[in-house]
């Protein structure tokens, strides 16, 4: 059974397409991350299935029901909102309450509940508090518990985490998906984070302009992008992209450097294309244990060291190329080696259609 | 040859705003204490006996119905168009929160009146409430299919409603347009969680917005509150405190008393009352609405 099923949705703002037809189903349970750059309608979609705008036409059903144009209070959704949303003249306990009592819970009941998400989320001693007393990741918590204190059928999160510095935030994506993980609860997520989206997701949907790019589990769009924007918004350093042309055995860059493709197919030979590589993919020469890669010999650029690995940046075919290698294996800046690229790896993709081949 | 040291004078700048407090003093601080000395003679129109009278007119205060009167005929219009006046205009601060095409437009319209000079209101109500040749009888008169004749700003019955009317008519967007700005600062997504919560718009308004506007509204309602105390254009120019003394406000009977029956010493009694009542009024309610803080 599905919680959350959209068919053809659309919302115009005035003359602005923000939302373009879109279809999505999330079955009970899942964690699905919406995800796109700014201003592709994730949050637009989010606020949509929430009830806070208005669908221009297409329907929303929540739990087999058509909410379409029920009000938010009668979707039966909890919300986490990017600034949190408190309520800053109740302390934590009422804020957390709030929903609770409004829908007319008996006090003893709020009491449990309370207390059981406030210890879920280690806020147990900060209930007499007020938020304007509470650091970022605290307010966070809260929030949090405010949407995970009732039973909702849906729990929608717009983008919760983009106002915490980078330390909270790796330790709040934890503890999401720790929370989805106890409670099993259907979780509509929005990001603008691509690993925000690759860690926590069930399945990730990649919007792109108002529309669906692609669907499927984070490993899915990783390994098999179906258009040169998913492959280059998944992925961090992002996909290097060289223009290439096909050979009969592979691909020849633009300088000549010929590189075979084991299980090539859909290229016609001559034909112009452009080279998807992961840095992850490349390694020095000799690391490399797949079959089937390249050995290409390139200059050393740029040296950007993230501890156990290095990013790499060297000329190749005409482009610039980002590698990540071991840190242990990189020479300096300056200085020729070889590397492999493991071409079973490669993306092909048809610079016309931006659609990979 | 010592070098000579340059001493500024640091009292400088006390003669330099001198003249400024002097001024100051001399227009606000020096009227309030000769009135006070006048307040314990007893000049008036026949008389000029300017020797200490001691507490004759403070006395004579307590002894005055016209006074009491006048003073609960200014509470009344307080305790009817204060409250009238912060409903509608939340009301409508309400309806113009949400962004729509002309609301700037709308908004200027419904400020026009606050910006009217309040006796020049009163005059234009008179006109349009005059019994015989007012707008307002006339556009009565074609709901009810006859000539109508109410006598808005004589009738005891029809007076009240027509001064607390003109009154709300005015100051009314001065209300709205204050509520306007406070809720355009309520964090909107703070009233959106709660609409997801399952809060009821009452709910909603008691537990977040209440709050964050109550600092704003507060201080709204008090000067509010101090104006309607001191009512005194919009009767003068409808009724000049008529029928007989039935709308004579505390100020409309001060300026009688001062201007037209020339009770100079008993007027400066009067007005001190009225300070000594508003100073007791606004430090409680400062205090009470946790302006203070």
């Amino acid at each position: 059974m599905s919680d959350l099923k959209i068919s053809n949705l659309h919302k115009h703002y005035g003359s602005f397409h923000a939302v373009k037809g879109i279809d999505l189903e999330v079955p009970s349970g899942e964690f699905t991350v919406l995800v796109g750059p700014s201003g592709c309608g994730k949050s637009t979609l989010l606020r949509t299935i929430a009830g806070l705008e208005d669908s221009s036409s297409g329907t929303v059903e929540i739990a087999g029901r058509d909410v379409t144009w029920a009000r938010p209070r009668d979707r039966d959704i909890a919300m986490v909102f990017q600034n949190y949303a408190l309520y800053p003249y109740l302390n934590v306990k009422d804020n957390i309450a709030f929903g609770l009592r409004a829908r007319k819970f008996a006090e003893a009941e709020v009491e449990k509940r309370v207390s059981r998400a406030a210890g879920m989320l280690g806020i147990g001693h900060l209930l007499k508090r007020f938020p304007r007393e509470l650091s970022g990741g605290q307010r966070q918590r809260v929030a949090i518990g405010r949407a995970i204190v009732r039973d909702a059928v849906l729990y929608l999160f717009d983008e919760p985490l983009s106002n915490l510095d980078a330390q909270l935030r790796d330790d709040m994506r934890v503890e999401i998906k720790r929370l989805h993980q106890e409670l099993g609860r259907t979780m509509v997520y929005v990001t603008h984070d691509q690993i925000e989206a690759m860690t926590l997701a069930d399945r990730i949907v990649l919007l792109r302009d108002g529309l669906i790019e692609q669907q499927g589990s984070p490993l899915d769009l990783f390994e098999r992008p179906k258009t040169r924007f998913v492959a280059g918004f998944l992925g961090s350093p992002k996909m290097n992209f060289i223009p290439a042309t096909a050979t009969e055995t592979g691909v020849a860059l633009n300088d000549g450097t010929r590189l075979d493709m084991p299980g090539r197919s859909g290229m016609k030979t001559g034909q112009a294309v452009v080279l998807g590589l992961r840095p992850q993919y490349i390694a020095m020469a000799g690391q490399s244990l797949a079959k089937g890669h390249a050995r290409v010999p390139v200059t050393i650029e740029l040296v950007q060291p993230t501890g156990s690995r290095v990013q790499a940046t060297m000329p190749l075919g005409g482009a610039s190329i980002i590698a990540e290698l071991a840190a242990h294996d990189v020479s300096r800046p300056g200085e020729r080696t070889e590397i492999d690229i493991d071409m079973t790896r490669a993306v092909i993709i048809d610079p016309k259609s931006e659609q990979v081949i | 040859m010592s070098a000579t040291v340059i001493r500024p004078d640091r009292n400088f700048k006390y003669w330099i705003i001198a003249p400024a407090v002097f001024l100051l003093l001399a227009v606000g601080l020096f009227p309030l204490i000769y009135s006070l000395i006048v307040s314990f003679m007893r000049i008036d129109m026949m008389d000029t006996d300017t020797s200490f009278a001691g507490l004759y007119n403070y006395k004579q205060l307590f002894r005055d119905a016209r006074l009491w009167q006048s003073l609960l005929h200014t509470l009344i219009i307080t305790a009817i168009a204060l409250p009238l006046e912060l409903i509608l205009g939340l009301a409508m601060a309400y309806l113009f929160l949400e962004k729509m095409p002309g609301r700037q437009i709308f908004v200027s319209l419904l400020v026009l009146p606050t910006i009217i000079s309040p006796i020049v209101a009163g005059a234009t109500w008179r006109l349009l409430l005059d019994n015989q040749y007012g707008p307002i009888n006339q556009i009565l008169g074609w709901f009810a299919g006859e000539r109508v004749n109410l006598l808005w700003t004589i009738s005891p019955t029809l007076v009240y409603p027509a001064i607390i009317f003109c009154e709300i008519w005015q100051w009314t967007p001065f209300m709205f347009l204050i509520l306007l700005a406070a809720l355009s600062n309520v964090d909107k997504s703070q009233t959106e969680a709660a609409e997801i919560d399952g809060a009821s718009f009452w709910r909603s308004f008691r537990y977040i917005v209440l709050p964050a506007i109550w600092p704003v509204m507060a201080i709204a309602i008090l000067i509010r509150g101090l104006d309607l105390f001191r009512i005194f254009d919009i009767i003068w120019a409808l009724t000049m405190g008529g029928p007989g003394t039935m709308t004579e406000t505390i100020s409309v009977y001060t300026y009688n008393q001062g201007f037209k029956q020339f009770e100079t010493s008993y007027t400066a009694a009067i007005a001190f009352l009225i300070i000594a009542m508003l100073t007791i009024i606004v430090t409680w309610a400062i205090r009470r609405m946790g302006l203070a803080k």
